[in-house]
């Protein structure tokens, strides 16, 4: 089932997830809250793979659980082939769920330990009551051959498989049903390297074969990079940056995505060329609880300046810039220009950027 | 990038790999591992633990006489509430001793089988002490359950509630709920159960709480399954092996319960025999002073039985849930810990001896 035209196959727009922080002695009151997500938007045509990337708590997973529907959202739509399912019921929901699907980032936690991997897998079908009990065991078998592991294995536990083994159960797990979007939450941070390359070559096999639909949360981003069509940055629960991978690889605007670009370690010979300056951040990433006012980088970003600190920037292309590639900054960085780096003694928050050029050696 | 082009590298090492479990797979002595449940585990390790077998061993054998009792006390000869004044009693009235005229363990005051009356004590005792754990185990994993999982107020007030039965005076209660009913061995059941499924009722919830965070509950969520599914495939075989446990260390209290209930007249009533009533009635006077076989020997049978059963729960303990037991522990802090264990069972033994001697002197 293709959507009709032109419509996008998953269309996210204006998405805000806050999640409440409750305190008080006796009766628990709502006393802050945490913005995981806020003002997201952006679509995703079948076939196509959208890298995530951003640092730990800026909202990715967050993301992932909204996309699937886990999460109640705060506000916002998002349309899944055309249906909003923000406003579902769980009960209304769950025939969609059958081409939504999400691969877990812990292959250790995503498993019933005390359930055999059989009976795991058979879940899809008994869930959705598709199958008969005989076809189901046919089903599960064909399903563990496809993701590389050895059918005669089902009535195993998953503590005695491998970390990549049981994240291959975790990908079957989520192609049972032939859903058309899979979200991949870190699937294979939690893995060994080799392990990773083997788990990250059986997605794009899966995903020629059955025409899917990734979006690839990760943190690596040569990871990213390697699998991804677009790329969507998140900083604090916003997205700062999104576009063609190629693009923003190679031409970054945000100074964000920048400094995460910059801290990627190149092979020396690899990028002799074009080695880039490294743009080091200072300080943490303030809490999402209080969010910094106008651009929430401002208080990290080399090249803040007071506007920075007062008005929110918009997600939007920048003049030069690809169709697509949009950038939420006042003060893009321009091509070739080497990004100052902010010193750890910077105490201006806004202000010119600091010069002081540290040494970058690692 | 080169690193995640499936080369012939990482093939290789992926070959090899695969190879290597074949391999293990294949030399016989570990074909059997293939497939072992997590429980078949943890018999394996409740193999190698001696005092939990021999403790379940006891507890098999006191089955075992429970079922057969019968068939035991037709061989014996004596029937559990038969009175015999010709061979049970001596001229002047004093129960006989243990041995003499085919009477095991002697004979009590009014001339009846110790032993014939303790096999059917065996009965009402583990009736009553695993009845009333089963009833409890089902009503505190489903409180527990729904509880630990919904969360919100639906916690709030079945938390609450467990927390006001638990504060609950238990005997009080239950002597005013018999008192008003009238004595059964049902409503001995029914009562014990009612006051004892919030133990399981709140350690369920805790664990429940714990678990429904974890990732495999959002796969559940994920793939649309209903909260009854994931409270009940995917979240209650997580508990079992808790369960297991605390029942096991259920099972000895509600035995002293009903024991005690007995001993109070509330209970299992009289002739019928039960290891409660039998205390009682021994010491209902000052016979036991020279005949301490009819007093003694119920006792030492309610004794071991509360060892046997709070034995078993320790190693199952160990054997279910390695991660909190003494598996990580020397073996001589093992010893330690199985004297303590042992130590504390004794003194809970020796106490309920004095509470029951306590309630004699209070009595007359």
């Amino acid at each position: 089932m293709t959507p009709p035209g032109d419509a996008p196959l998953l269309d996210v727009e204006n998405v805000v997830k806050y999640f409440p922080v409750r305190g008080g002695a006796v009766v628990q009151r709502e006393v802050a809250q945490v913005r995981a997500v806020e003002n997201v938007s952006f679509t995703l045509t079948t076939g196509e793979t959208l890298g995530l990337v951003g640092e730990s708590g800026c909202g990715k997973s967050t993301l992932a659980r909204l996309v699937t529907a886990l999460h109640p959202v705060t506000s916002g739509h998002i349309r899944f082939k055309g249906e909003d399912i923000t406003t579902l019921s769980r009960r209304q929901m769950r025939p969609l769920r059958r081409s939504l699907q999400m691969v877990f980032q812990d292959p250790y936690g995503s498993l019933n330990p005390r359930r055999r991997v059989g009976s795991i897998l058979g879940d899809p079908f008994s869930v959705h009551g598709t199958l008969s009990r005989g076809q189901v065991k046919k089903e599960v078998q064909d399903l563990m051959a496809r993701v590389g592991l050895s059918p005669e294995h089902f009535n195993r536990f998953p503590s005695e498989f491998s970390g990549g083994q049981r994240q291959r159960i975790g990908i079957a797990r989520a192609l049972a049903l032939h859903p058309d979007l899979i979200v991949c939450d870190e699937p294979v941070s939690a893995l060994d390297v080799s392990i990773q390359a083997q788990i990250i070559n059986l997605l794009e096999d899966l995903q020629d074969e059955f025409n899917l639909t990734y979006i690839f949360i990760a943190h690596d981003l040569s990871v990213v990079r390697h699998v991804s069509d677009r790329l969507a940055v998140m900083y604090l629960g916003k997205l700062v940056e999104t576009g063609p991978v190629e693009e923003i690889y190679s031409r970054s605007r945000h100074p964000y995505t920048a400094s995460l670009l910059s801290a990627v370690p190149v092979a020396a010979t690899a990028f002799r060329g074009a080695r880039k300056e490294r743009v080091i951040l200072s300080g943490d990433v303030p809490s999402p609880v209080n969010p910094p006012s106008g651009c929430r980088f401002h208080p990290r970003c080399p090249k803040a300046q007071e506007r920075c600190a007062t008005e929110e920037p918009l997600l939007e292309q920048k003049p030069g810039d690809a169709p697509g590639h949009l950038t939420a900054c006042h003060f893009p960085v321009e091509a070739g220009e080497m990004l100052a780096i902010a010193s750890r003694e910077t105490p201006a928050l806004v202000g010119p950027p600091a010069t002081s050029a540290e040494a970058t050696a690692p | 990038m080169s690193l995640f082009r499936a080369d012939a590298g990482v093939e290789v090492i992926e070959e090899a790999n695969d190879h290597e479990i074949v391999g293990e797979e294949g030399t016989p002595d570990q074909a059997d591992i293939v497939g072992r449940t997590p429980w078949a585990l943890a018999w394996i390790r409740l193999r190698h633990d001696r005092v939990a077998m021999i403790s379940l061993g006891f507890i098999v054998f006191l089955v075992l006489v429970a079922i057969f009792a019968p068939l035991l006390t037709a061989l014996i000869g004596h029937g559990p509430n038969a009175q015999y004044p010709n061979t049970g009693l001596s001229l002047s009235g004093i129960p006989v001793a243990p041995g003499h005229n085919g009477f095991l363990l002697g004979t009590d005051d009014q001339g009846r089988d110790v032993l014939s009356r303790i096999i059917y004590g065996t009965r009402v005792s583990l009736v009553v002490g695993v009845g009333a754990t089963l009833v409890a185990l089902v009503i505190g994993m489903v409180v527990g359950l729904v509880a630990g999982y919904y969360g919100g107020w639906s916690d709030t007030i079945l938390a609450r509630f467990m927390d006001i039965l638990l504060s609950f005076p238990i005997l009080l209660f239950a002597l005013a709920i018999i008192a008003r009913f009238g004595p059964s061995l049902e409503l001995v059941v029914i009562v014990i159960a009612m006051f004892s499924w919030p133990y399981i009722g709140r350690l369920v919830r805790g664990q429940v709480i714990s678990l429904r965070e974890r990732e495999f509950v959002e796969a559940a969520r994920a793939l649309g399954s209903s909260d009854l599914r994931i409270m009940f495939v995917e979240i209650l075989p997580n508990l079992l092996a808790l369960a297991v446990i605390y029942a096991t260390l259920l099972i000895p209290v509600n035995i002293v319960l009903e024991a005690t209930l007995s001993f109070l007249g509330l209970g299992v009533q009289p002739p019928t025999a039960s290891w409660g009533n039998m205390i009682a009635e021994a010491q209902n006077g000052d016979l036991f002073t020279v005949a301490w076989w009819f007093l003694v020997f119920p006792c030492l049978a309610l004794v071991l039985t509360t060892l046997a059963f709070n034995l078993l729960g320790d190693g199952l303990r160990d054997a279910l849930d390695p991660r909190h037991g003494r598996s990580q522990m020397t073996p001589k802090s093992k010893a330690t810990r199985r004297a303590d264990a042992k130590g504390r069972a004794d003194a809970k033994a020796t106490a309920e001896a004095k509470a029951s001697a306590a309630m004699v002197e209070a009595e007359a």
